[in-house]
């Protein structure tokens, strides 16, 4: 049975790497969020060593947009990402943005153009940044993993 | 006192100093990599400790000396003396304590990042990502401030990066120790004392637990330092048991027997007493961060043991130029870990440890000596970027023969050392309340900033101030208009409002008054958890204060106490203010809402106007009464408002003009100015004149000397750029008027002067080709720099540094195909 699920995850997983990449490509970004959530969920059920991770990680994470048409939370708890399509309260961090491609530049901060998305206010987070730079680890070993 | 017949030891070169050639090319060909060892051993140690119910105090001193203690005994190479910062030959430590954390997004990535990587093995990048960082990501310094005083406001401007920076999130460090009492008493003597002291309080039944456990913790930590260095000698000896290579042997051998002694007990020798300088680097940088812990008057702390060897033979002159060169090496060993943006940026410092040769001494008698030359000699040979070297000059008391020795190094190297007026920074010190001796006994602390050796924590890079956003919120009315015309400071008024420059300037100054403010509250904040969690008790056993009073550095502890604050983009601000006077309420040739309207839009379509403003109006650096009425009045109240305020020590608040890279990356992320500045040009470094804007270079100095030193006490940075003479005989006079004219502006006032001798051709070609100069040293604004390491925006920023004919005594126009960067 938990081949079967880890084959059905690893299918799923294929499926999920292809929209990553296509987003990272994609101006727009607008399912940036979406996707890296569900490419970071899918590879954690995966990848034993980036379940690593998040072992005894507790934390509750935010995201809202600025326009308000993307809210989203991640809970990380007992080992395990919980995603769901609403934004928590008690967080450990924040994150506002404008749009993905501004969530985009502060996660994968190759470049000032995060100074610029805070300096446009583009991006705003309350809580503690260790957190969300955490996370942007993790985003960023994914990008690196299936960007190169 | 001066016995060498050659000053300039011309007999001496890296021709005939086969190892320090040999180790300076290795120095050179040697990749930075990011040293996890510090972290990982405190961060198990504390992990283990976890409800230990020892208190913060004893903890913090317990993890330094159980990293010193277990640390990787490391010999890189042939250096003569024993000891690393950090166990890579050139490594980037890390300190999660502080800003360490801010890599954790690249730590796949930071290898092979594009501009000055930081190699970092898989196997560390994992340590850090599942067992380093995850124990401190919440209890940084930053991060236990902001939940301690929940999110403050002052902590919120921090983090949009173009109101200030505060230091504390990332270090204090920047001061000088006094190295003598370990070099000459030994690290057990002091550790003794400490026993003592806390033996006799614990007899007495009123003793202060607070001063208990500082007495423990000095002699814990210093105990770390002891014991590193003995399993140096250890290692060194079974090093050189098993090694086949003489040289090498003898010289581990050697290592062995020094760090048997030192810093344990009193150094013996010049060696032994140069290398117990180094080791007790090592130890202060266990402790504290690697960000201008500055080693100071080394010419004098180690000059009795020079004179001793030289009088009994022990010491030749090229044995010692030898051990001086080799602790350059060693000083260099370390650099800042730094994350990419940070990199692009800001990028290019080392560690800046500064290190003062010359002046005078406590006594004010002339202090120059054998070693200040030796010293001079590594100098010119080694071309580092660190340490930062810094000659003192006093024109009443040193000689002219040091004077030009000093010239010809700078000319030599094109870029250091730095000079220093002993005769201003001596007075300014006073005016702090330093005594005479104390004052005279100063040493510089990174770029530029001044201290008495061993008595002044002066925490000089605590806060970053950026005048260019206080110029914005006064034109907006407190809106910072290029970040969504965001309310951040109070409204002081539309600029319509305005009928005369005075009731504008009153508005510029609310809005200083109101920033520094939250600067200072942050700090403030800062410096309360520095107290809690970031004890010091290795350096506070290097201070004049502690030992005595039973305080830590960081609880007030040493005789004097200040923090500094430096600002940026102030020959902008004054062109600024002058071209608002001068053209909006001297000539009315434009009001100042058209003005702003044409600042609004980066002087789109108000192109006549931008050039007006650039081209025709009164700069800072020319004596226009206007010009230096302005550039006084912005010093004259930065130093009333700061000096207004006391800090967490007790002490007061220092302003300084030094601005290390941040006006190139602060200016890249600015609007547009009044003096005709586009948005995103880089502003002018430290204290100095805007390109092109001062064409004669006596006045250039004039009008910087006329600012009032005694109310710049943390010290500027005056960068100046002189053409090189490319004809032997025009040499001889070029050194000459190069001396004469810096000793001129140091007699009218100056306190400090830095020198790129360099033309703009060359420049240019450096930032197009960088392989063909890869040691070009340049002074950047305080400190050294390679320049293939800098951002573009910096090395723009050099490269638009006005170039002045020296025997001409002009500037040389900028060449019109010249266009900076678009980009970072």
């Amino acid at each position: 049975m938990n081949k079967i699920s880890w084959l059905f995850d690893r299918f799923r997983f294929s499926g999920s790497k292809k929209d990553f990449i296509k987003c990272l490509e994609e101006e727009s970004l607008d399912f940036f969020l979406e996707n890296i959530l569900r490419l970071m969920d899918l590879y954690l059920s995966v990848n034993r060593k980036f379940r690593l991770n998040i072992k005894d990680f507790n934390a509750r994470y935010a995201f809202k947009s600025l326009d308000g048409k993307i809210d989203a939370s991640v809970i990380f708890k007992d080992s395990k990402m919980e995603v769901r399509d609403y934004v928590i309260k008690d967080t450990d961090v924040t994150v506002m943005f404008r749009d993905g491609k501004a969530l985009k530049n502060f996660l994968f901060s190759d470049s000032p153009d995060i100074i610029a998305s805070i300096l446009k206010s583009e991006i705003s987070y309350t809580g503690n940044l260790n957190y969300l730079a955490k996370f942007a680890y993790m985003a960023n070993h994914l990008k690196y993993k299936f960007t190169g | 006192m001066v016995t060498l017949k050659d000053i300039s030891l011309k007999n001496y070169s890296l021709d005939n100093l086969k190892l320090i050639s040999r180790l300076r090319e290795k120095h050179f060909n040697t990749q930075t990599e990011v040293c996890v060892e510090r972290a990982l051993l405190m961060t198990r140690y504390l992990v283990q400790q976890n409800g230990s119910g020892d208190n913060g105090k004893l903890n913090r001193a317990k993890s330094i000396h159980h990293y010193l203690a277990n640390r990787k005994v490391f010999f890189p190479d042939d250096n003569l003396l024993g000891g690393t910062t950090s166990s890579r030959a050139i490594g980037a430590p890390l300190y999660p304590e502080f800003m360490g954390l801010s890599i954790w997004p690249e730590l796949d990535t930071i290898s092979t990042r594009k501009k000055n990587p930081q190699l970092l093995s898989s196997e560390d990048a994992e340590h850090c990502n599942l067992e380093i960082f995850p124990y401190w990501m919440d209890r940084t310094v930053l991060e236990i401030s902001r939940k301690k005083y929940n999110n403050p406001q002052s902590l919120q401007l921090l983090e949009k990066i173009v109101y200030y920076i505060s230091g504390k999130a990332g270090c204090i460090s920047h001061c000088v120790p006094d190295y003598s009492r370990i070099l000459h008493e030994g690290a057990e003597a002091i550790i003794a004392e400490a026993r003592e002291k806390e033996l006799l309080l614990k007899a007495n039944s009123n003793g202060s637990l607070e001063k208990i456990h500082f007495y423990r913790s000095v002699q814990i930590a210093l105990k770390g330092l002891v014991a590193y260095a003995k399993n140096l000698s250890v290692g060194a000896q079974k090093l050189a048991e098993v090694e086949k290579n003489p040289f090498r042997k003898k010289n581990l051998q050697a290592i062995s027997k020094v760090c048997a002694q030192v810093p344990a007990k009193p150094a013996r020798n010049f060696r032994e007493a140069t290398n117990s300088l180094w080791l007790v680097q090592v130890g202060l940088h266990a402790e504290n961060i690697n960000m201008a812990l500055s080693p100071g008057r080394i010419d004098q702390v180690l000059y009795p043991f020079y004179k001793k060897d030289r009088q009994n033979g022990s010491v030749s002159v090229e044995e010692a130029l030898n051990i001086c060169c080799c602790l350059w090496l060693k000083i260099a060993d370390n650099t800042n870990l730094v994350p990419e943006a940070a990199e692009k940026l800001w990028g290019g410092a080392g560690s800046t440890p500064a290190v003062t040769l010359g002046g005078v001494d406590k006594d004010g008698e002339d202090a120059v000596n054998d070693l200040t030359f030796i010293f001079l000699k590594v100098t010119e040979l080694m071309k580092l970027r660190d340490p930062s070297v810094n000659a003192r000059y006093h024109y009443l008391v040193n000689s002219k023969a040091y004077r030009q020795r000093v010239v010809e190094v700078i000319i030599n190297t094109k870029a250091i050392p730095a000079i220093h007026n002993d005769v201003t920074d001596i007075a300014t010190l006073e005016n702090q309340g330093l005594t005479a001796e104390h004052a005279r006994d100063y040493a510089i602390v990174g770029c530029v900033e001044l201290a008495s050796s061993g008595r002044d924590y002066v925490a000089s890079g605590s806060i970053m101030f950026n005048l260019y956003s206080v110029l914005e919120l006064s034109l907006f009315n407190g809106r910072k208009f290029t970040m969504n015309n965001e309310q951040v400071g109070p409204e002081t008024g539309e600029v319509d409002e305005f009928r005369t420059y005075d009731e504008f300037y009153e508005a510029f100054r609310i809005q200083l008054e109101w920033m520094l403010a939250q600067a200072i509250d942050l700090n403030e904040k800062f410096g309360k958890v520095h107290q809690e969690i970031i004890t010091t008790p290795m350096l506070s056993s290097c201070f004049t204060g502690p030992m005595d009073s039973g305080k830590d550095l960081i609880e007030g502890g040493a005789l004097y106490n200040s923090s500094g604050a430096s600002f940026l983009a102030f020959p902008d601000l004054c062109d600024s203010l002058n071209a608002i006077e001068q053209v909006v309420f001297i000539e009315k040739k434009y009001t100042l809402k058209e003005l702003v309207l044409a600042l609004a839009d980066n002087y789109n379509g108000a192109e006549s106007l931008r050039l007006l403003l650039k081209n025709k109006t009164i700069k800072f650096g020319t004596e226009k009464a206007l010009a230096i009425r302005n550039s006084r009045r912005v010093v004259n109240d930065i130093y009333s408002i700061l000096q207004a305020h006391t800090n967490y020590r007790g002490g007061s608040y220092r302003p300084a003009f030094w601005t290390m890279t941040t006006h190139a990356g602060q200016g890249k992320l600015a609007g547009a100015m009044p003096n005709g500045r586009r948005a995103k040009e880089v502003f002018s470094s430290g204290i100095t004149p805007g390109s092109q804007a001062a064409p004669d270079l006596t006045e250039a100095f004039n009008a910087v000397a006329a600012l009032d030193h005694k109310k710049i006490p943390g010290g500027w940075a005056l960068n100046m750029k002189y053409t090189p003479v490319l004809l032997n005989d025009q040499r001889e006079d070029f050194q000459l008027k190069f001396g004469d004219l810096t000793e001129g502006f140091f007699r009218n006032g100056g306190m400090q002067v830095q020198f790129n001798v360099q033309d703009y051709k060359t420049l240019i070609d450096a930032k197009e080709n960088p392989e063909k100069y890869p040691e070009m040293i340049v002074r950047v604004s305080g400190y050294s720099a390679y320049y293939k390491d800098l951002s573009d925006a910096m090395k723009d920023e050099l490269i638009m540094r006005t170039e002045y004919n020296l025997m001409g005594g002009r500037s040389v126009p900028l060449p019109d195909s010249y266009r900076p960067s678009e980009s970072i």
